[in-house]
């Protein structure tokens, strides 16, 4: 390969210019001929059984062209095969894309009208009249696993749906030779990542095939729903731009491209569904509600020995991602910490609330925040410094390859230097002083210095760890492919096979391929965005588990450095030279050092394409012609434990960013407000190949992850009404509440990875939870508070605060 | 129902009609296939619908289309001057100001009204002028670095373009 010219450099943003002249792509901007817009009737109720359904004077109504009922979801659908979230239930319930006997939380979609215009199709919802029989609502898992409440599905007998654990090293061993155990009930809150446009879809059925376009991060998930419900086997996914994902738009989302892809079925025409914002609050998925119960073994010098947290998940009303909040924590179960004993129990219990799906981190803030609130428990139990115990307990920089105790290979890092810095940037020792100051203020400053990973490239294998038993699994390591092709005319087309929702891909690709290629940027671009019917995909062709930077990467870096054999093969047989005396700069391949004319000594890619597309007589022999590769990348250091041991043991992910997270936040006591005076990221992204990208990910997740800390997400009314419908009520944080967050790149390259490179994408929002918890717990020092649960909202704040003084 | 919306949109006259519940919003998007003006919440929170009525910044989501007749509209496609980007379009690119770019057009639409009032805004005045729009994907800090040095690239167009 050349050397590096644009890896590593903030090359100008591929997507950028389209999206600010109006002419992104989204599938709302879509327009099919004879489109019928549909709207979905959702459930009033947290939990009802369904009655009667009258749909005649909807259908009667002028414009109305389609109506589904749950019957017709009934006779002319099949459920979903359980997934992988699914694989623990005890006896197996069929979940259709609709409710089709009960609703069991506000906003599952019960009926679908399809109109010649949206307003029609929502006056025609009004005039669908269904019988239902309220049922006791159950939103609280404390209440919901008691065995007199109402049951969410008859079939399990209880609302605990699943119970497990994992367990790793000899716990009980370790708690005998503590000198202490230290205890804390935890809490996490129910929040989104409320991507800013909702989902959309429009299905086409055409005698050849059934088309969907729409706004899946993984269109695996919807291309298997739909095949599977309607048994149509002819699918076509097709995946516009994205207006941003997070996880959000992974799993229900294909509820509604079934619902959409029956009405295109039953009508004959091309429908349109675009669901608004405050459907997508109450029905496009929450992230769990989450309960840790932790202790912690730790010797009086600090060191933590053994763990033990017991994990209540409240997954809401369905049981399609029951252990999608748990598995998730195997990702970073031992954070950035050297301790090698540690047993996690979990429960997963249904309750009348939205179901649980990904969303930025997943499961992995809730493990972060488990440790580095213990961290600064165990200081504050034996008196000693809190970012003291964290290096006590830290993997050491000479560990690495280091593999935890659940069979993790973290390839890279320096967590010392991470927090080092981190501590210095932050002038920690000067914002101490400034605290001293404000102690006899009613505006306490408060600090903390947290640490932790980010996973990254998804082992499709992982969540088989807790069902040992399973026999069924649903893929293993990692799949993705890329296309690279050197056109007619010299230009460059590449082609991914995963969806991208604004994390830069055609960007990062781009300078991947030219440096591979020996070509500007500017002559690469991408051919469209994901086409189930083009894209090379495979298993990781989601834009979610972090999998880009892994499987993307490898893919492109592989398919291009394919086609530069290929080029250079090409080249040597026209300059009847040999390969090894070639180099490529500028789409121009030369011989080095030169022999006579530059028209002897090189030819360019505009005449080499000319030539393999149309050419034969020049073609070396046995050449293929044409000048484009594919290639699918598999991670080359994929095992050990690719698939599960008997102990439980896998490599959940494969590579593991870091970051230490400095917060300074001012707590107004009278007020309960809480506001971040400063923000320093010190992180760890391995080889960086487009950092300007980088950087957005990193201020992107840190400003989610102190939004949900600050106050978003969602209320229920004990009665399973959803009181957040609204983005103002759901309290997302604008430009006045983020702060300008800080970075300094510290980036240790992987030795594993194609090009040292290591995640970037949800990792500053895994461990700011906890850095916004521990200042707001340090400010408060004088009150005694301890923060134990999220989210830090005035009130909350302020109640914490007067607790107190009682 | 219908009634008369006869409007400029982006310097193009326009003579349409609308039933009078339909919004400006999707007047725009649906009758005149300007897509680049987006609907993230439809009810005024998030700014992705933002464009220029009059001169006036408003959010298109609350506004019927009957009620811009007579008016005169700029949308985010009415940015770009003969091909080449406007400098505010070019500093959001150039400082990488978005990710998905669902909330771009509105934000664009929130900084030029900004700077037309206030040609060299500070920090402060740029989080609390684009408080009015949310992005979900960036944290904000590359769209306010994009926006103060679009203040410095007006200055220059301006010089050139006046
Ligand atoms: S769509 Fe108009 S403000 Fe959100
Ligand atoms: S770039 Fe995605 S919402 Fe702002």
């Amino acid at each position: 390969m050349a050397q590096n010219t644009y890896i590593g450099a903030s090359t100008r943003s591929k997507e950028a210019p389209r999206h600010v002249t109006g002419r992104g792509r989204y599938a709302d901007d879509m327009v099919l001929p004879r489109m019928l817009h549909a709207c979905i009737l959702r459930s009033p109720y947290g939990h009802a059984r369904i009655g009667a359904v009258n749909a005649g004077e909807a259908t009667q109504l002028s414009g109305v062209v389609g109506v589904i009922i749950p019957d017709d979801v009934k006779r002319r659908s099949r459920p979903f095969k359980p997934g992988r979230y699914a694989a623990g239930l005890r006896v197996p319930i069929p979940e259709y894309a609709s409710a089709v006997d009960k609703v069991r939380y506000v906003g599952e979609p019960v009926a679908m009208v399809a109109a010649e215009t949206r307003a029609k199709a929502e006056d025609a919802l009004e005039l669908i009249e269904i019988d239902y029989e309220p049922l006791s609502a159950v939103t609280d898992t404390h209440a919901a696993a008691d065995p007199s409440a109402a049951l969410i599905y008859e079939e399990l007998g209880s609302n605990v749906a699943w119970q497990g654990q994992v367990s790793y090293g000899d716990v009980e061993q370790a708690f005998a030779g503590a000198d202490r155990v230290v205890r804390e009930n935890l809490k996490i809150h129910r929040y989104s990542s409320t991507p800013l446009e909702p989902f959309a879809i429009i299905a086409e059925h055409t005698p050849e095939r059934l088309n969907i376009w729409c706004n899946s991060q993984a269109p695996e998930v919807v291309y298997e729903a739909v095949t599977e419900a309607l048994g149509i086997d002819n699918v076509r996914v097709i995946v516009p731009d994205i207006g941003g994902g997070f996880g959000q738009k992974i799993h229900l989302i294909r509820k509604y491209a079934v619902l959409t892809a029956l009405m295109a079925v039953k009508t004959g025409r091309p429908v349109k569904w675009i669901e608004d914002r405050s459907e997508h609050m109450m029905a496009g998925g929450h992230s769990c509600d989450q309960e840790f119960d932790v202790e912690m073994a730790v010797k009086s010098d600090g060191e933590v020995l053994g763990v033990i947290i017991r994990d209540t998940d409240d997954v809401g009303g369905s049981i399609s991602t029951l252990t999608i909040h748990f598995t998730n924590k195997l990702n970073n179960l031992f954070n950035t910490y050297k301790v090698q004993h540690l047993r996690l129990e979990g429960r997963s219990v249904l309750t009348n609330k939205c179901p649980v799906v990904p969303n930025r981190g997943i499961g992995k803030p809730g493990m972060c925040f488990i440790w580095e609130r213990m961290m600064d428990r165990i200081a504050q139990e034996l008196g000693l410094d809190q970012i003291e115990v964290r290096r006590k307990n830290l993997i050491g920089a000479d560990q690495f390859p280091y593999t935890t105790p659940n069979g993790n290979i973290h390839g890279s890092g320096d967590y010392q230097e991470l927090l080092n810095r981190a501590i210095k940037n932050i002038d920690y020792d000067e914002v101490r002083k400034r605290q001293a100051q404000s102690r006899d203020t009613n505006r306490l400053i408060g600090i903390s210095v947290v640490i932790g990973v980010e996973p990254g490239g998804r082992n499709a294998a992982r969540d088989m760890a807790i069902f040992p038993e399973s026999k069924q699994m649903p893929g293993a390591g990692g799949v993705e492919g890329a296309t690279v092709k050197l056109e007619k005319n010299g230009s460059v087309a590449f082609t991914l096979g995963s969806p991208s929702c604004g994390q830069g891909h055609e960007t990062t690709a781009a300078q991947i391929i030219a440096d591979v290629l020996g070509v500007a940027p500017e002559r690469i671009s991408i051919t469209g965005t994901f086409d189930s019917a083009l894209s090379p995909w495979g298993v990781s062709s989601s834009n979610s588990g972090n999998n880009f930077h892994l499987y993307d990467v490898g893919a492109v870096h592989g398919a291009a450095t394919r086609l530069r054999e290929k080029v250079l093969t090409l080249a040597a047989h026209l300059l009847q030279t040999d390969k090894a005396s070639l180099t490529i700069e500028n789409g121009i391949v030369g011989r080095v050092p030169r022999s006579g004319s530059a028209e002897d000594d090189s030819i360019t890619f505009a005449q080499l394409g000319k030539i393999a597309y149309g050419n034969q007589a020049l073609l070396p022999d046995g050449f293929e012609p044409g000048l484009e590769q594919t290639y699918y990348h598999s991670h080359p250091h994929a095992n050990p434990l690719m698939i599960p041991d008997a102990h439980g043991r896998v490599r959940a992910q494969y590579t593991f960013s870091s970051a230490a997270h400095a917060a300074v936040v001012e707590v107004d006591t009278e007020t309960g407000r809480v506001r971040v005076l400063r923000y320093v990221i010190v992180s760890d992204n391995g080889t960086l190949i487009n950092p300007s990208v980088v950087d957005g990910q990193i201020y992107g997740s840190a400003a989610h992850g102190i939004s949900v800390a600050l106050g978003e997400g969602f209320v229920y009314g004990a009665d399973g009404q959803l009181l957040t419908l609204t983005l103002l009520d759901y309290g997302k944080s604008t430009t006045l509440e983020t702060p300008h967050v800080e970075i300094e790149h510290y980036p240790i390259p992987d030795p594993f990875t194609t090009l040292g490179q290591k995640a970037a994408g949800e990792g500053a929002a895994i461990p700011s939870p906890a850095a916004i918890a521990g200042a707001v717990e340090d400010a408060l020092t004088p009150f005694g508070v301890k923060v134990r649960h999220l989210p830090l909202s005035p009130e909350r704040v302020w109640r914490l605060i007067h607790e107190s003084k009682t | 129902m219908k009634l008369p919306v006869n409007l400029s949109v982006n310097g193009q006259a326009y003579e349409e009609e609308a039933e009078p519940r339909t919004l400006l919003v999707h007047f725009l998007r649906e009758r005149l296939g300007l897509t680049g003006t987006h609907v993230g919440c439809v009810v005024g929170e998030c700014g992705a619908c933002s464009v220029m009525v009059d001169g006036a910044l408003v959010k298109s989501c609350l506004m019927l289309a009957v009620q811009a007749h007579g008016c005169e509209v700029t949308t985010v496609e009415g940015l770009a001057q003969r091909g080449k980007l406007h400098p505010i379009q070019e500093a959001f690119v150039h400082n990488f100001a978005m990710q998905c770019g669902f909330c771009t057009p509105g934000f664009l639409m929130a900084s030029h009204a900004l700077l037309e009032r206030t040609p060299n805004p500070t920090e402060e005045q740029i989080r609390q002028d684009l408080s009015s729009n949310l992005c979900m994907c960036t944290g904000y800090v590359q769209i306010v670095e994009a926006v103060k040095e679009a203040a410095s690239r007006l200055g220059e167009w301006r010089k050139t373009h006046t």
